[in-house]
């Protein structure tokens, strides 16, 4: 029998006024799965979650979860709890009560609700700070409350809007670690949106690429880097060389729009692609070079130990021909 | 030799050097005049008001006595006296918690709903009452609420007149009509003092984020929970704001009671009586000072109760 999926989207669509935040989204969340929503701000994702936790409700379509219709139900019946972009802590009450706070609007006896509480703030590393107030922690310390705080509720479904963005990339990086291991750990179905692609390939066991209300691709992190399926996702996810069909025919490809990875592309003696080199920017794992070739920009990456061919200099590049990735654009 | 890069010529930009060196030069001069003020035409005339209510009055030669004494305060404790307190008191509290439940709705539609257009007409209805005379305003409710005014009148033709009546026959506050009982006192109040109420706490109700209400209703909150845990508590401060005018305002008032009601007396009438009739200013300062002793109670128990947790 084939398992329920945690959450579909069938055929959703959601206006505001003229704008198609959300236009005919069909999604399938499996059981378990760690699922991204990535795309730039205004691109839907965001009214996605929301969809989902039922802060909005969709104009068409229904969106099931674990199996049952939610179109009527309320936010505070669905069992999915969201970790807030801004946390959303409430800042009169203490660290304990903000995780106590949704066993309490259902009743849970006060030291019943006060013990979990503290069992959650132990599983997320902040055991001693239950009487403080949101105010007085920091926030990556704010972060792991808002975890906290929707974990205790044990939900199907945890949404994550952007969680990590308030962030400095050191405690990013060590967060995206921990959110990791946590939702191994416990095997809850995480949707997770954001706008950093790096996040999203590091984290996701699969993604969705939005882009203008409508999904452009859903697959594995290894999928959507290596196949893009347009040229959107080919530009938005890592940073790809976009080859319109005339280069892509002068390239050895049929005439179509092709992608080129600047990894893809190696410094030869021969080669398809000659040019001067533009400009140089230092990585810090390689360098980067840009040269523009029958009009069209080009980056190519030259890993760190290379020699690199300075600024105007001729350099020739060539590739594996597999590395050339055709996009489904219309030519 | 170099060009200055800042040529201090004139005397302008030598000062303005001068406090730039001495930032607390420029706060202190600032400051000064307003903290005068504060200091000695508010406090030094509450302090002046304190004293006075240590002296005594001389019944027989109508003259105030200069020492220091209690024999005011011991008057202020008379049955009669206590009764005025007592009915003021009353009428503060009643008036107050009532603006509170009107004004909560109207501050919490304009402070999340209302937009645009309808932000400007929610603040010209809640000023405009304002703008006009308060003496007009009161004695226009005496005409409204007289035995032959408009209530009267709409409660015939809606056959509610049983409703008026027998609010009118409630003991104590009841009266012949209206305009003659407390009833009329507390309405009047209520609408005179309402727009105080409103405006604190329709900017404390719009302070709230609105993600902190969605984040509540995530939890599992329903929509009473979320007004009673999360929405009341950050607003708060608000409502005690919007309280204490309402309260100070209506326990100092003595037109209002004088215009409308059963001509009991309240604190406000006390004192100007005691003061402009009478002369007899210990005991009318003695009768000022029950309301900042009541102001500072309800201060401090609006603390211990949390009230000012959320600032």
């Amino acid at each position: 029998m084939p398992q329920t999926p945690a959450v579909t989207f069938c055929a959703v669509t959601r206006h505001f006024g003229p704008v198609k935040a959300v236009d005919g989204v069909d999604l399938t969340v499996a059981e378990g799965a760690f699922f991204a929503m990535l795309g730039p701000s205004g691109s839907g994702k965001t009214t996605c979650l929301r969809l989902i936790s039922g802060f909005e409700r969709p104009d068409h379509g229904a969106i099931h979860i674990f199996g049952q219709d939610v179109s009527a139900v309320p936010p505070h019946l669905r069992n999915v709890n969201t970790v807030f972009q801004d946390y959303a802590l409430f800042p009169h009450l203490s660290v304990r009560d903000n995780v106590a706070y949704g066993l309490m609007v259902k009743g849970m006896g006060k030291a019943h609700r006060l013990a979990k509480a503290e069992a959650m703030l132990d599983l997320v590393k902040l055991a001693d700070y239950g009487a403080r107030k949101p105010a007085q922690l920091s926030g990556g310390q704010r972060q792991r409350v808002a975890l906290a705080r929707a974990l205790v509720n044990e939900p199907k479904v945890l949404l994550l809007d952007e969680p990590l963005g308030a962030l400095d990339l050191k405690l990013r990086e060590a967060m995206q670690d921990e959110l990791k291991a946590l939702q191994r750990r416990l095997g809850l179905t995480f949707i997770f949106v954001t706008h950093d692609q790096g996040e999203a390939l590091s984290m996701a066991d699969s993604l969705a690429v939005f882009d203008k209300g409508k999904i452009a691709q859903i697959g594995t992190p290894a999928q959507i880097y290596t196949q893009p399926a347009t040229r959107f996702v080919a530009d938005f996810v890592g940073s790809s060389n976009l080859l319109p069909p005339a280069l892509t025919l002068a390239l050895g490809g049929p005439a179509q729009w092709a992608s080129l990875r600047p990894e893809a592309l190696r410094l030869a003696d021969t080669g398809p692609i000659s040019g001067v080199v533009q400009s140089q920017r230092y990585l810090g794992t390689g360098t980067r070079i840009n040269l523009t070739l029958n009009g069209t920009d080009l980056a190519a990456f030259v890993p760190a130990g290379s020699p690199v061919p300075a600024e105007g200099s001729q350099v020739t590049l060539t590739f594996a021909p597999e590395a050339l990735h055709l996009l489904g654009d219309a030519p | 030799m170099s060009p200055a890069i800042f040529p201090a010529t004139t005397i302008a930009s030598k000062l303005t050097g001068v406090f730039w060196r001495h930032p607390k030069l420029l706060l202190g001069l600032l400051l000064t005049p307003p903290l005068l003020w504060l200091g000695v035409i508010y406090l030094g005339s509450l302090a002046a008001l304190l004293v006075q209510s240590f002296y005594s009055f001389d019944d027989f030669s109508g003259l105030v006595i200069p020492e220091f004494t209690l024999t005011t305060y011991a008057k202020l404790a008379s049955p009669a006296n206590l009764s005025i307190i007592l009915r003021t008191l009353l009428m503060a509290l009643a008036v107050t918690l009532a603006s509170a439940i009107i004004a909560f709705p109207v501050a919490y539609y304009a402070a999340r709903y209302a937009l645009g257009r309808w932000k400007a007409v929610f603040y010209l209805g809640v000023m405009l009452p304002l703008w006009s005379s308060y003496l007009v305003k009161v004695y226009a409710f005496k005409l409204i609420l007289a035995k032959e005014g408009i209530v009267t009148w709409a409660a015939s033709a809606t056959h509610t007149d049983w409703l008026l009546n027998a609010a009118l026959a409630l003991p104590f506050v009841g009266g012949a009509s209206l305009s003659s009982s407390y009833l009329g006192t507390f309405i009047v109040f209520c609408y005179v003092w309402l727009p105080y109420m409103i405006l604190p706490m329709q900017a404390a109700i719009e302070r709230v984020p609105v993600g902190l209400l969605e984040a509540s209703s995530d939890l599992g909150a329903t929509a009473r929970q979320t007004f009673w845990t999360v929405t009341l508590p950050l607003a708060l401060p608000g409502v005690i704001a919007g309280s204490i005018f309402t309260f100070s305002l209506t326990l100092g008032d003595y037109i209002i009671p004088q215009i409308i009601g059963n001509s009991a007396s309240f604190i406000g009438m006390a004192v100007y009586q005691l003061q402009g009739t009478a002369g007899n200013v210990p005991l009318a300062a003695a009768f000022a000072v029950i309301p900042i002793l009541i102001m500072l109670a309800y201060l401090t128990l609006a603390r211990k109760a949390g009230a000012f947790d959320a600032l």
